[in-house]
C-alpha cells in the first residue's frame, strides 16, 4: 500500500466552496431551528437543485481501499426517547446505541478516483442539522474532505434519544438535551469517520440477495375502503392489506486482502422498531443481528443496517400471530432474536453462495442530487379539521397539565403543523420540499437512498426500473417523514394524512423518476470506460 | 488386567463408532435420551406415492393452446395420506391426496358424473370399503406440465382438432386407478403414529398483476416500464407444516403448505411436476430417501412463482447456487431449485422443534358441506362481448381448419396445431358466457364441496377454486385455529378475484375467467370461518 494517499486525506478535487456552503446552511439552520414555519420555508426554495460537488472522472479504477469503525452512541441517561406520539424518559440502557461506518476509495494508479462513506446509526431519523454537524467536525478532522459523500442513515429505532426539536416537551433539568445529544453524536461520528478513513486498505466486495421474512405491511383496508395502520384483521369488515411488501435482503460484503470479512451491508425492508414502547435505549431488532454475525465472523465487523423503502411497514404481525408466537416459544427466542434469526439466516445463507465471486477492480461512482418535490397541500377542510383538533387538545392540557407529555407532540407537530403550512400555501402557493438522495454504484449494484420513511410500492418500482443487477433502496437517509402512495391517501389514516406527509403521492412519483433516471445514467457508456 | 482392559476397549470403540455413523447417515433419527416412544396414541398413519405419469404421449393442461407431450421431465405423482383416529367403524378416517396436476375435474363446469374427483372416490370406496368417498380430499398443485384429466373422449372434443393422444378421459382412468391403488397401499401401511405441526417461511409466490397509473391491472407483463404503478395485491410467504412419526418417533412424512401454485416451467411441453419436484428431491436428499411430501396449494389465485422484480439479481444467485445449471432466472430450472431450497430451508428449520411436540391423540374431525355461492352474474353486455369474441375466434379457427384441410403437409410441422386450437379454445370460452347466462337465470347458486379437517389444534379448510389470496388472509386472519391451512384447487378451478382486481380488470377478473365474483368470494370466507368456528368449538 502506498502510504502517500493516506497522506493525502483522500480529497477529492474539491475547493472550499462545498465546505463554504454547508457552514452558512449549517449557521442558518441554528439560527433558525426555533422557527419551524421559517425553518420549512427556507426547505422550500429549491436552491439545491445542482449537486453541490460532482466528481468529473467517471470510470472505474483498479483498486478499491475499504476502512471500518463501530462507535457507540450511547446517550448519557436519563434522555428523551423518539418516536411515539408521548414523552417517554429513559433511565435505563436495554442494549447499546452504535453508529457503524465504512468508507470506500477507489484508485487507479494511486491517483483517487472516488470516495464514499456509509453511516448507519441506531437513531429514528437523521435530522439536517444533525448531519451538517457531522460534515463539521469531519472537514475539522480532515480538512478538504469531500464530506457531501457521507450517506447517513437511520435504522428507524424508537428507543433511541430524541433528535428532532420541538416534537416532545422535553424537560430542561436532568435530561440530556438535543443540542447536548448532537455535539456529542457529531463528534463521535466525526472521530469514527476519520478513524475508518486512515484505516482503510485494499479490499474486496461482492453482493448477494436471499430473503426473511421481517416486515408486514400495517395497514389494514376495510369495506368501506378506509385503511387503519395496525387495524384490525380478525373483524368481519377486514378485507384485506393494503399493499406489498419486500422480502429481499440484499446483502454486500467487503472483505480487506487477509480475507477477513470487515464489513456487510444489509438492507431490509423494515424499520427496527419492534419494542418501539419500551422506555429504554434500544437498537432493536439490529442489536442481535449485529451479535450473531460478529459472533460467526469477525468481532469488530462493521455491519450497516439499512432499511429499505418501508413507511408502510413494520415488524409487528398483522394477522396469524397464534402460530408464529407459538413457533417463537418453542423456538425459545424472543421476538427480536426471531426477527434477527430470519435476519442472519438470509445473510449467512447469501454469504455461503456468493463468498468466492470477489471483486477489487470495480466502479465505484457516487453521484447525489438534490430534488424539489412537491409538498402534499392542505386543504381547506383538512386546516378546519386540526383548528377543531388543536382546541380540543388545548382544554385538555389546561384541565390536566400533565396531559401535556401524552398530548403536545400532537398538538404542536402533528395538528399544529397543517396550521403553519395552510398558512404558508396563502404566500407560497406551490410549495417545494428538497431532499437529498445519493445514488452510489457499486460494481453490478447500486444503492440509492431517500430521507422519507417511503412506502414500499415506490421501491418496488425503482427496482423494476433499474438497470443494476442488484437495487439496495436506503429510506431515512435523512429527516423523515411519510411519503404515502394514492392509494394509501385514498384510504386515510395515519401516514398517508395531511398531517403525517410533507410530500405526497405526486413527490413520490417524482422520486421515483429521477432516481431511476439517476441510476440508470450510471450504466451509460461513459461510465464504463475504464481507466487507462 | 491391563490386557483385558485393552481387549474390552478394541472391542468397544469400533462398535461405537458403527452406532454413531449409522445415526449420521440416518438424517432423521429418533432422539431416544429426550424422547420416550410411546405407543399409546390412537393415531394411525399411512402414507403412499405412485408415478401418475402416463406412458405415451397426452394431452398437456394449463395453456389456451393445446400441448403434446413430448416427453417427461420428471414424473407426475399423487400422494396419499391415511389417518385414522380411533379403531373400528366408529374410527375418523381420512384421505388426504395430492395430485401433480392443474385442477382435479368435479363437473362443476360440465356436470360431467365420471369427473377425476368422483372416479378417484368411487374407485377407492371400492378397494377400501370402510372409507366414505366425502372422506377423500383431493387438492391439485396446479402444474402446468401434467396430463390433461378430463371426461372429453378426445382431443378434438377439446380443441377441435384430431390430435395422436391419449384422450382426456383416458387419462382419467388412468390416474384415478393408480391413485386408488396407492390409497389401498397406504391403508394397508398405516401404523399408530402421531404428528406435530408448525409454521415456517418461504419466499415462493408473487402477485402476478401490475397495475399502472390508470389503475388497470396485467398479468404478469414487464414491470420495467415507466407507466408501472405498483404490485396489485398481497402476498402470503407462510409455510404452514403438518409432520408425521411413527411410533419409533421417526419421521415420515410432512404436508407442506404454501401459497403458490406450482407453474414455473409452465410452457413446457415435457410432463413435469414443476417445483414440487425439485422439492421432494431436495427434502429428501436432507431427510432421507423415504420421505413422504405432500403439497398443497393455499389460497393464491392471484399468486405464481414467475419473479415480477429483480430478476437479474435472483439468477445471479441461482447461477451460483446450481453453477451446472444452463439456463437460470425465471421460468426456469434454476428458479424451481431456488425454490426447492427456500421450502426445504423452512420445513428444516422448524422440525428440530417438532421432534419434541408429537401429539399422538390429536383430535381428529372432518366435515363436509355442500356450500351455495353466488355465481358472478352475466349480464347481456357481457354475453354481446363474449359471442363477439366467439364469433372473431369461430371464423379465425374455421379459416385454419381449412388451410389444414387443404394442405395436409402443414400438420407436418412441429407444433402444427398451435394457433389453431387457441382459436378453437377462445371461441368456446366466448361461447361459454352465453351458457353460463342461460344457467344463471334457473340457478343464481353454484353448489361447491368445502372440507373442514380439525387435526389437533390445527385446521385444514379446502375450496375447488384458484381462490385470491386476499380472501385466504381473511380467513386466516379470523381464524381460531392455531395454524389455518387453506386448500384450494381440491376441484375444477376457476379464479374468484376480489373487487379490487376487478377494478383492475386483468385476466383472471374478467367474467370469462371467473364463475363466482368477490360476494361469492366473501360468502365463501364467512361459511369457512363458520365451519371452522363450529369444528374448533367441538
Amino acid at each position: 500500500m502506498n502510504n502517500n494517499h493516506s497522506s493525502n486525506n483522500g480529497l477529492n478535487k474539491i475547493s472550499g466552496y462545498p465546505f463554504i456552503t454547508i457552514y452558512i446552511i449549517h449557521k442558518l439552520i441554528t439560527t433558525l431551528k426555533n422557527n419551524t414555519l421559517l425553518y420549512r420555508f427556507i426547505f422550500t426554495i429549491p436552491v439545491f437543485t445542482i449537486s453541490l460537488l460532482s466528481v468529473n472522472i467517471k470510470a472505474y479504477a483498479d483498486t478499491l481501499y475499504v476502512g471500518t469503525s463501530t462507535v457507540d452512541i450511547t446517550p448519557e441517561l436519563p434522555v428523551a426517547l423518539d418516536g411515539q406520539m408521548h414523552l417517554r424518559i429513559a433511565r435505563e440502557v436495554g442494549t447499546p446505541l452504535e453508529a457503524n461506518i465504512a468508507v470506500l476509495e477507489s484508485r487507479h494508479k494511486n491517483k483517487l478516483i472516488e470516495t464514499t462513506v456509509f453511516v448507519s446509526c441506531d437513531l429514528v431519523v437523521i435530522p439536517s442539522e444533525m448531519l451538517y454537524q457531522v460534515k463539521y467536525e469531519v472537514h475539522k478532522l480532515l480538512p478538504g474532505f469531500n464530506t457531501d459523500k457521507i450517506v447517513m442513515n437511520a435504522i428507524h429505532t424508537h428507543t433511541a434519544p430524541v433528535v428532532r426539536a420541538n416534537v416532545y416537551p422535553i424537560p430542561e433539568k436532568d435530561v440530556t438535551q438535543i443540542e447536548d445529544y448532537y455535539s456529542f453524536f457529531a463528534k463521535k461520528i466525526g472521530r469514527a469517520i476519520k478513524q475508518a478513513w486512515d484505516s482503510r486498505k485494499p479490499g474486496n466486495v461482492t453482493w448477494g440477495l436471499s430473503q426473511a421474512k421481517v416486515g408486514y405491511n400495517r395497514r389494514a383496508v376495510y369495506a368501506d375502503n378506509s385503511a387503519k395502520m395496525y387495524g384490525k384483521t380478525n373483524i368481519p369488515e377486514f378485507r384485506g392489506i393494503e399493499g406489498y411488501e419486500d422480502q429481499n435482503v440484499n446483502s454486500l460484503f467487503f472483505w480487506d486482502k487477509q480475507g477477513e470479512l470487515i464489513a456487510v451491508g444489509i438492507a431490509v425492508a423494515c424499520p427496527a422498531q419492534e419494542v418501539e414502547e419500551r422506555y429504554e435505549i434500544n437498537a432493536d431488532y439490529w442489536h442481535p443481528v449485529r451479535l450473531s454475525l460478529r459472533k460467526r465472523f469477525n468481532s469488530r465487523l462493521c455491519v450497516l443496517g439499512w432499511i429499505g423503502a418501508a413507511g408502510d411497514q413494520s415488524p409487528h404481525l398483522m394477522y396469524g400471530k397464534a402460530g408464529e408466537e407459538r413457533m417463537r416459544n418453542l423456538r425459545h427466542l424472543s421476538r427480536l432474536d426471531e426477527i434477527a434469526r430470519r435476519i442472519v439466516f438470509a445473510v449467512e445463507d447469501t454469504y455461503e453462495v456468493v463468498k468466492t465471486d470477489r471483486h477489487n477492480d470495480i466502479q465505484l461512482i457516487h453521484e447525489t442530487k438534490d430534488m424539489s418535490l412537491p409538498m402534499r397541500l392542505i386543504t381547506k377542510t383538512e386546516y378546519k379539521a386540526s383548528q377543531k383538533e388543536i382546541k380540543k387538545l388545548e382544554a385538555q392540557i389546561n384541565a390536566d397539565p400533565k396531559a401535556k407529555d401524552r398530548l403536545f407532540r400532537k398538538l404542536n407537530s402533528f395538528e399544529g403543523d397543517v396550521i403553519r403550512r395552510y398558512e404558508q400555501q396563502k404566500i407560497q402557493l406551490a410549495p417545494m420540499y428538497n431532499a437529498k438522495i445519493h445514488v452510489i454504484r457499486i460494481g453490478d449494484i447500486v444503492i440509492c437512498t431517500n430521507p422519507f420513511e417511503l412506502f414500499t410500492d415506490y421501491s418496488i418500482a425503482i427496482q423494476a426500473r433499474s438497470k443494476a443487477v442488484q437495487t439496495f433502496v436506503v429510506q431515512l437517509a435523512g429527516p423523515g417523514t411519510y411519503l404515502p402512495t394514492e392509494k394509501a391517501v385514498k384510504g386515510g389514516h395515519y401516514s398517508a394524512i395531511a398531517q403525517s406527509n410533507l410530500v405526497g403521492p405526486e413527490g413520490g412519483q417524482l422520486l421515483v423518476d429521477q432516481t431511476v433516471e439517476l441510476i440508470n445514467k450510471l450504466w451509460n457508456v461513459s461510465y464504463n470506460q475504464k481507466v487507462n | 488386567m491391563k490386557n483385558l482392559k485393552i481387549l474390552i476397549a478394541i472391542l468397544i470403540f469400533p462398535s461405537l463408532f458403527v452406532v454413531t455413523n449409522s445415526c449420521k447417515d440416518k438424517k432423521v433419527k429418533k432422539n431416544t435420551t429426550t424422547v420416550v416412544a410411546n405407543n399409546s396414541g390412537n393415531l394411525s398413519v399411512g402414507w403412499a406415492q405412485v408415478d401418475i405419469t402416463p406412458d405415451k404421449p397426452v394431452l398437456i393442461s394449463g395453456q389456451f393452446h393445446a400441448r403434446v407431450s413430448e416427453g417427461v421431465m420428471d414424473p407426475v405423482t399423487a400422494t396419499v395420506l391415511a389417518l385414522e383416529s380411533g379403531n373400528g367403524e366408529s374410527s375418523e378416517k381420512i384421505f388426504l391426496i395430492s395430485c401433480d396436476l392443474v385442477s382435479i375435474s368435479d363437473g362443476t363446469r360440465d356436470n360431467a358424473k365420471d369427473n377425476l374427483r368422483s372416479t378417484i372416490r368411487e374407485k377407492i370406496s371400492r378397494k377400501i370399503p370402510e372409507v366414505s368417498p366425502e372422506k377423500i380430499i383431493i387438492n391439485a398443485t396446479h402444474t402446468h406440465t401434467a396430463p390433461y384429466c378430463h371426461t372429453a373422449s378426445s382431443a378434438k372434443e377439446l380443441y377441435g382438432v384430431d390430435l395422436d393422444v391419449m384422450s382426456p378421459a383416458e387419462c382419467i382412468q388412468f390416474v384415478s386407478d393408480k391413485i386408488s391403488e396407492a390409497a389401498e397401499q397406504a391403508w394397508k401401511n398405516r401404523t399408530l403414529g402421531g404428528i406435530s405441526y408448525g409454521l415456517g417461511h418461504a419466499v415462493v409466490g408473487h402477485n402476478r398483476l401490475q397495475v399502472d397509473f390508470s389503475e388497470k391491472s396485467v398479468m404478469y407483463g414487464n414491470t420495467n416500464r415507466k407507466d408501472f404503478s405498483h404490485i396489485e395485491g398481497y402476498e402470503d410467504h407462510s409455510v404452514n407444516l403438518l409432520y408425521t412419526w411413527d411410533n419409533q418417533n421417526n419421521l415420515t412424512g410432512v404436508l407442506i403448505n404454501v401459497a403458490c401454485p406450482s407453474q414455473v416451467t409452465e410452457g413446457l411441453y415435457q410432463i413435469s411436476a414443476d417445483f414440487w419436484h425439485d422439492t421432494r428431491v431436495e427434502i429428501r436428499k436432507r431427510l432421507g430417501e423415504n420421505i413422504f411430501i405432500l403439497p398443497q396449494c393455499s389460497a393464491a389465485g392471484d399468486q405464481s412463482p414467475h419473479i415480477m422484480i429483480g430478476e437479474k439479481a435472483e439468477a445471479r444467485m441461482q447461477k451460483m447456487m446450481f453453477p451446472d445449471l444452463k439456463d437460470v432466472g425465471d421460468r426456469t430450472l434454476g428458479l424451481r431449485k431456488d425454490i426447492a431450497v427456500r421450502i426445504a430451508d423452512a420445513v428444516t428449520s422448524v422440525l428440530p422443534y417438532m421432534e419434541n411436540s408429537i401429539n399422538r391423540n390429536p383430535t381428529l374431525k372432518h366435515k363436509l358441506e355442500v356450500v351455495e355461492l353466488s355465481r358472478r352474474l352475466i349480464g347481456p353486455e357481457d354475453v354481446i362481448q363474449g359471442n363477439k369474441e366467439a364469433e372473431k375466434w369461430e371464423e379465425e379457427y374455421i379459416q385454419l381448419l381449412k388451410e389444414i384441410q387443404k394442405t395436409p403437409a402443414l400438420k407436418e410441422q412441429p407444433k402444427w396445431y398451435t394457433q389453431i386450437t387457441i382459436a378453437h379454445t377462445k371461441m368456446r370460452r366466448g361461447k361459454s358466457v352465453k351458457d353460463r347466462y342461460e344457467l344463471e337465470k334457473v340457478q343464481s347458486k353454484m353448489p361447491i364441496e368445502v372440507h373442514m379437517l380439525r387435526i389437533g389444534d390445527i385446521v385444514m379448510a379446502t375450496n375447488p377454486f384458484e381462490y385470491y389470496l386476499d380472501y385466504g388472509v381473511r380467513i386466516k386472519a379470523r381464524s381460531p385455529a392455531t395454524q389455518t391451512f387453506l386448500v384450494q384447487l381440491t376441484g375444477s378451478g376457476s379464479y374468484v378475484p376480489t373487487t379490487r382486481s376487478i377494478e383492475g380488470g386483468a385476466y383472471g377478473a374478467v367474467p370469462a375467467s371467473t364463475l363466482i365474483g368477490p360476494e361469492g368470494g366473501q360468502e365463501l370466507v364467512e361459511k369457512t370461518l363458520e365451519m371452522i368456528n363450529d369444528i374448533m368449538e367441538q
